[in-house]
């Protein structure tokens, strides 16, 4: 096992003609030259000019980002994709990658897994913006919370039902601003609710008569062609099975249900005055589940779908590293008596070290260059509170009539950003070899 | 080897594709042999229709047409296509701001003499103005849009019990709205999640409350958006958007919604709300997602006039400007100018001119023909889409200048001063030299 | 050299054996293992169902009309299973374009993937096992190209193009490809040559082989589980790419994305076709993970057999 760790610790001597490094590299360094280092540098100009690459303009364009409040949320978001994203799909790519080695059908996991590459980054926007979709009809998500939901709560008879007038709302209900004394008759118009979904149970409401030691009313939906507002009108229906209470000095004294044409009847009651209260469970909206695509949750919400498409580049990768890692150390370890954790501990985890690293920087350079994923997913109302840097590049130098100049400077910061990661990566190699 | 084998056949294939590429023949004409090429945003239905134009301007003079659609990143293609000398010979530009940024570069060529003439003839002169930069006609508009129509479900009419009349006042629609809602019915579906439409809300009830000449005044930025006429826009809006009985889905839930959502808020299955503003293209939108016939219980009425403002329309527009001067190049400009272009996308439907010279016949039924006529009708009290004459990190980004600025005023609709400072900050900076 | 593979050779077997296997272990151990392998299984085949309901939910999406997916959430198929066509599939295709496209981007994709690996590798090795001056910094630079946005070379490369005749040519998108993907690859293959067993390459040379043959006998063989993964990633790039196809390519050279982009309607959804379109484009990347993912396993076993 020691035999195979120190074997694989590269202790890089020097190759014997560094002349032929030339001919090995020339290929590459010709294309990336050409491609690729120069529009890097006519960037490195061209972020000193204006607009129209005519004016010579300093570091203007680097100020105007820095001082660009979009720039700082941008980068406040930077910061939370670099630190949570990369680690997560590393982390979820190694413990998926190990433990596919112990199931029979690898192959079709790993399949699954590369799915969500296959598809454009574009196509998998839209499927999140579909699945977070706020409204439980469309959105898987939201319409699964919501199936859950009601399976615990009962909906309200009328959601959002509402008086016309004449009522105090508060988090109880709608209070009848007016009192009333037994004998008497309250009338509660309701609107806001449509017609086409009362109970098939609703009857025509008519006006209840005052009388005796009760308080009689009405309860009707105040909605119908010509009708007046306020008053009963021929073809307008009472509202059934909702619950009504009776207040004195704040206190319930009584409770009742309206019936089949919307009357409902407190009985035997003292003098004094009352006043009429229609819950305000009679009228909660329905659960919709989570808003997920609101300025709050936007960035999880975008980032957990960047980590359904990446996981499978993770595995890929990682596996590719477990397959070459030599099995007599795995094995050696097993029979000294190492539990499956400690062989992973100590064995595994440490003989993919380079591998990891490699894996864990390409996804933190991706996570930089992102744009595609929160363009199609964050709505356009939350597109400030989801910006990244690349995304804020994209709009600023190829939005119609972009600027180009505040456009390269952006590219030479991401640029600049993502050397300390290049740098470390490389001096760590080097300290291994010394 | 099989290795060896398989290298040499990827390089086979290689080659193969250099070689291969296809060509359709043109017609028969004085052009015959030359061939141009044309890019615009229209892809789909529109740009097989789009195509048949083309194909009649083939069997016109012979010449061969190839059109490219770039979508979104049309502005992208094309300045990339200038920088690589490789420019098409006509594109079709949808923001006037990225069709005079090209004309300042020279990228772009003013027309011929015979366009200019046949632009004279057949449209109102604020379309060449439009089209003009410094002084010289480029761009002819091919394909316009009435942005001030409400589109409206007569179901949902119906079923509060509400006679379906045409609300001629803001007034009045919002007493309608708020009628609607009475019944259960939301009023409108608004699509706040897209900027855009809530710059054409604002525009229209701008263009009436504070009418055309401070309207111009304002897309120049002559006029600061902390105006008191801005305020006045605001309030009113705000009597719509601060009602959240009157809005589906509350103003949370508008802001979640995108436009073509909002069509199939009111002409969709569910139904959940009566009304949606914009364009006429959301008949396109009801033809393709709902089952709700336009012209049957689909049907439009123009957008209000705020205190007896005179009919007016904000309009959006495609216009075809030129990157060659060569004769095809030009002979398409010339027929693209022409009526009888135009009469060949009319007939397929989809398709508005603001040209004189197309017949109303052409168009394929009474709604189109009514959404034509009221631009024709609007005369030089048409307005083409402030957000779009105002530089693009302003009016046309996401999440950003405009488009930010209100959809914040429809997630609180109190905070008109707070919106107006937001605007005149951020349009200080895009007109900034 | 030899010596070292061979061992490695004998012990590969093991691979195949499951943990449990192992004949030091009581029965107790071994149910304990068992059932911990049960749950693992249970927990993998979880995490699957979770990355396939989006993928399954695009499917039947693919599968419904517009109207439809307006309406409601694919979900209800279940309740609904009338609303399920193959119109979207039959309409692109029967569309001419769509097939002529895919060739396209067969002729794009492959020649750019290939010639990723076979560049990158060559630069890599020399990183990796050539000393010479400068060698760090300059595996810093390139690496360090990889943040570079593509966006930021359109304009630059469309001019470099202009005056080289390659604009719109399919050479031209395959030369923006190979360069785009070199910093990628080249990093990936640089540190997985670093990792290889530094007794292996100095056994080649004591022998007295060349750069070349170390390069082609030594390092390619034991390099195969990274460079199948290169493959398979460098091609899914190229073949989901939009933006450079659509400003580099024209209207004869332009690849699947382009193609199905062209039929989207301007506003709406466009479910219906995004999806049918992801199905049909995904078809290929897929083939080409099977094709090549067995090479994970085989990695070890091919280095002992050159």
């Amino acid at each position: 096992m020691t035999h195979a760790l120190r074997g694989r610790r590269s202790v890089a001597e020097p190759g014997r003609s560094p002349g032929k490094a030339v001919l090995f590299l020339l290929p590459a360094l010709l294309i990336l030259g050409a491609l690729v280092v120069y529009p890097l540098v006519y960037s490195l100009f061209r972020s000193f000019f204006d607009a129209s690459g005519s004016r010579f303009v300093g570091l203007s364009n680097y100020v105007e980002t820095f001082t660009d409040p979009r720039t700082l949320i941008a980068f406040r978001n930077n910061v939370i994709w670099v630190v949570v994203a990369p680690v997560a799909v590393t982390c979820l790519g190694l413990i998926l990658a190990v433990l596919t080695e112990r199931i029979r059908w690898a192959t079709a996991f790993r399949l699954i897994l590369f799915m969500p590459m296959a598809i454009s980054l574009f196509a998998s926007g839209i499927i999140f913006r579909l699945v977070y979709e706020e409204d439980p009809e469309r959105g898987v998500v939201n319409a699964a919370m919501v199936g859950v939901h009601d399976v615990f709560a009962s909906p309200s008879p009328y959601p959002g039902a509402r008086p016309r007038s004449e009522f105090d709302a508060s988090e109880d209900g709608y209070t009848g601003t007016a009192t009333v004394s037994r004998g008497g008759v309250v009338s509660l118009p309701l609107v806001g609710y449509s017609r086409q979904q009362l109970p098939d149970s609703a009857r025509p409401v008519s006006q209840p008569e005052a009388g005796g030691t009760e308080v009689r009313g009405a309860v009707w939906l105040d909605v119908s062609a010509g009708g007046r507002p306020g008053q009963i009108d021929p073809a307008e229906l009472g509202l059934p099975g909702l619950t009504v209470e009776l207040l004195r000095d704040g206190a319930v004294v009584s409770k009742t249900m309206t019936g089949d044409d919307g009357r409902f009847t407190f009985p035997d009651l003292g003098p004094g005055e009352f006043s009429v209260r229609l819950p305000a469970d009679n009228f909660a909206l329905p659960f919709r589940g989570l808003t997920w695509l609101g300025p709050t949750l936007v960035t999880p919400v975008i980032i957990s779908s960047w980590i359904w498409i990446m996981t499978g580049f993770a595995i890929t990768f990682i596996a590719a590293g477990l397959s070459a890692i030599p099995r007599d150390a795995l094995e050696a370890a097993r029979v000294d008596g190492a539990t499956e954790w400690q062989v992973f501990k100590r064995v595994t985890v440490p003989l993919l070290a380079p591998v990891l690293l490699t894996v864990f920087v390409t996804l933190v350079i991706n996570v930089l260059k992102i744009f595609e994923l929160v363009f199609v997913i964050a709505p356009g109302s939350v597109q400030e509170e989801a910006n990244v840097l690349a995304l804020q590049m994209w709009q600023v130098s190829f939005g119609s009539g972009g600027d180009q100049g505040v456009g390269s400077a952006l590219a030479i910061i991401l640029f600049l950003l993502v050397a300390p990661a290049m740098l470390y990566n490389i001096r760590r190699f080097r300290r291994e070899r010394s | 080897m099989k290795r060896r084998s398989m290298i040499a056949a990827l390089c086979a294939l290689a080659f193969a594709a250099t070689a291969c590429g296809a060509s359709t023949a043109g017609g028969d004409g004085e052009l015959k042999g030359q061939s141009a090429d044309i890019i615009g945003t229209w892809s789909g239905e529109e740009q097989v229709r789009f195509e048949k134009v083309l194909a009649a301007f083939s069997r016109k003079t012979g010449a061969q047409v190839r059109y490219t659609g770039a979508g979104d990143e049309l502005p992208t293609v094309v300045q990339t296509r200038v920088s690589g000398g490789t420019p098409p010979s006509v594109a079709l530009v949808a923001q006037p701001g990225f069709a005079a940024q090209l004309a300042k570069s020279g990228a772009i060529k003013p027309v011929s003499a015979e366009v200019e003439e046949a632009v004279g003839d057949n449209y109102a002169p604020i379309w060449k103005t439009l089209g003009s930069f410094d002084k010289k006609l480029y761009g002819v508009y091919f394909k316009v849009a009435n942005k001030s129509t409400v589109w409206y479900n007569r179901k949902a009419f119906e079923d509060a019990s509400l006679s379906v009349e045409q609300p001629a006042s803001w007034e009045k629609f919002l007493e309608t709205s708020r009628a609607l809602a009475d019944a259960g019915v939301p009023a409108v579906s608004v699509a706040g999640a897209d900027g855009w439409t809530l710059t054409d809300w604002f525009e229209n009830v701008y263009l009436r409350s504070a009418g055309a000449e401070n309207y111009d005044k304002l897309a120049k930025h002559e006029l600061s958006w902390t105006d008191p006429s801005v305020r006045v826009a605001l309030q009113e809006l705000a009597k719509l958007f601060g009602d959240q009985r009157l809005i589906e889905g509350g103003a949370s839930g508008a802001l979640q919604t995108e436009f073509p959502k909002s069509v199939t808020n009111v002409f969709g299955e569910p139904r959940k709300a009566a009304m949606v503003f914009e364009g006429d293209f959301v008949s396109g939108v009801i033809n393709s997602s709902t089952k709700t016939v336009v012209g049957g219980d689909a049907t439009f009425f123009s957008f209000p006039s705020v205190n007896g403002s005179a009919p007016a329309v904000v309009t959006g527009g495609d216009m075809a400007v030129q990157f060659k001067d060569d004769e095809v190049t030009n002979e398409l400009m010339k027929f693209l100018a022409s009526p009888e272009a135009g009469s060949v996308w009319a007939a397929e439907g989809g398709f508005l001119s603001a040209s004189k010279g197309i017949e109303p016949a052409s168009y394929p039924d009474d709604v189109t023909r009514e959404l034509a006529q009221r631009i024709l009708d609007a005369g030089d009290n048409v307005r083409f889409d402030l957000s779009d004459l105002t530089p693009a990190a302003f009016g046309g980004s996401k999440g950003t200048g405009m488009w930010k600025a209100l959809q914040d005023f429809l997630a609180d609709p109190k905070k008109i001063d707070e919106t107006m400072e937001r605007l005149e900050t951020a349009a200080v900076k895009a007109y900034a030299p | 050299m030899t010596t070292v593979l061979s061992h490695e050779k004998r012990e590969v077997r093991v691979v195949d054996v499951p943990v449990t296997g192992s004949p030091k272990r009581g029965p107790l151990t071994r149910f304990v293992s068992n059932l911990g392998n049960g749950a693992v299984q249970v927990g993998l085949a979880v995490v699957a169902v979770f990355w396939l309901m989006p993928v399954f939910g695009l499917l039947v999406a693919s599968l419904r009309s517009e109207q439809a997916n307006t309406a409601s959430g694919w979900w209800t198929i279940f309740t609904k299973p009338a609303e399920l066509t193959l119109q979207n599939y039959a309409e692109l295709a029967g569309n001419e374009t769509i097939w002529r496209s895919f060739l396209n981007t067969v002729y794009i994709a492959v020649p750019s993937t290939f010639l990723v690996v076979v560049i990158s590798a060559l630069a890599a090795y020399a990183l990796a096992w050539i000393e010479f001056p400068g060698r760090d910094w300059l595996t810093v630079t390139v690496v360090g190209l990889l943040v570079m946005p593509i966006q930021v070379a359109l304009i630059p490369v469309a001019k470099l193009f202009g005056a080289l005749d390659l604009f719109g040519t399919i050479a031209g998108v395959v030369l923006f490809h190979v360069a785009f993907g070199l910093p990628f690859a080249v990093f990936l293959l640089r540190n997985f040559f670093t990792g290889i067993p530094v007794d292996l390459v100095e056994a080649a040379r004591m022998d007295g082989a060349t750069e070349w043959v170390v390069f082609r006998r030594v390092i390619l063989p034991i390099a195969k589980p990274a460079l199948a993964s290169l493959t398979i990633f460098q091609f899914l790039w190229v073949w989901n790419d939009l933006l450079v196809a659509l400003v580099f390519a024209d209207q004869d050279s332009a690849p699947i994305t382009v193609a199905l982009r062209s039929q989207l309607r301007q506003f709406g959804a466009n479910i219906d076709l995004l999806s049918t379109g992801a199905f049909l484009s995904m078809a290929v990347p897929l083939v080409v993970f099977l094709a090549f993912q067995k090479y994970f396993v085989q990695g070890v076993l091919a280095g002992s057999t050159k």
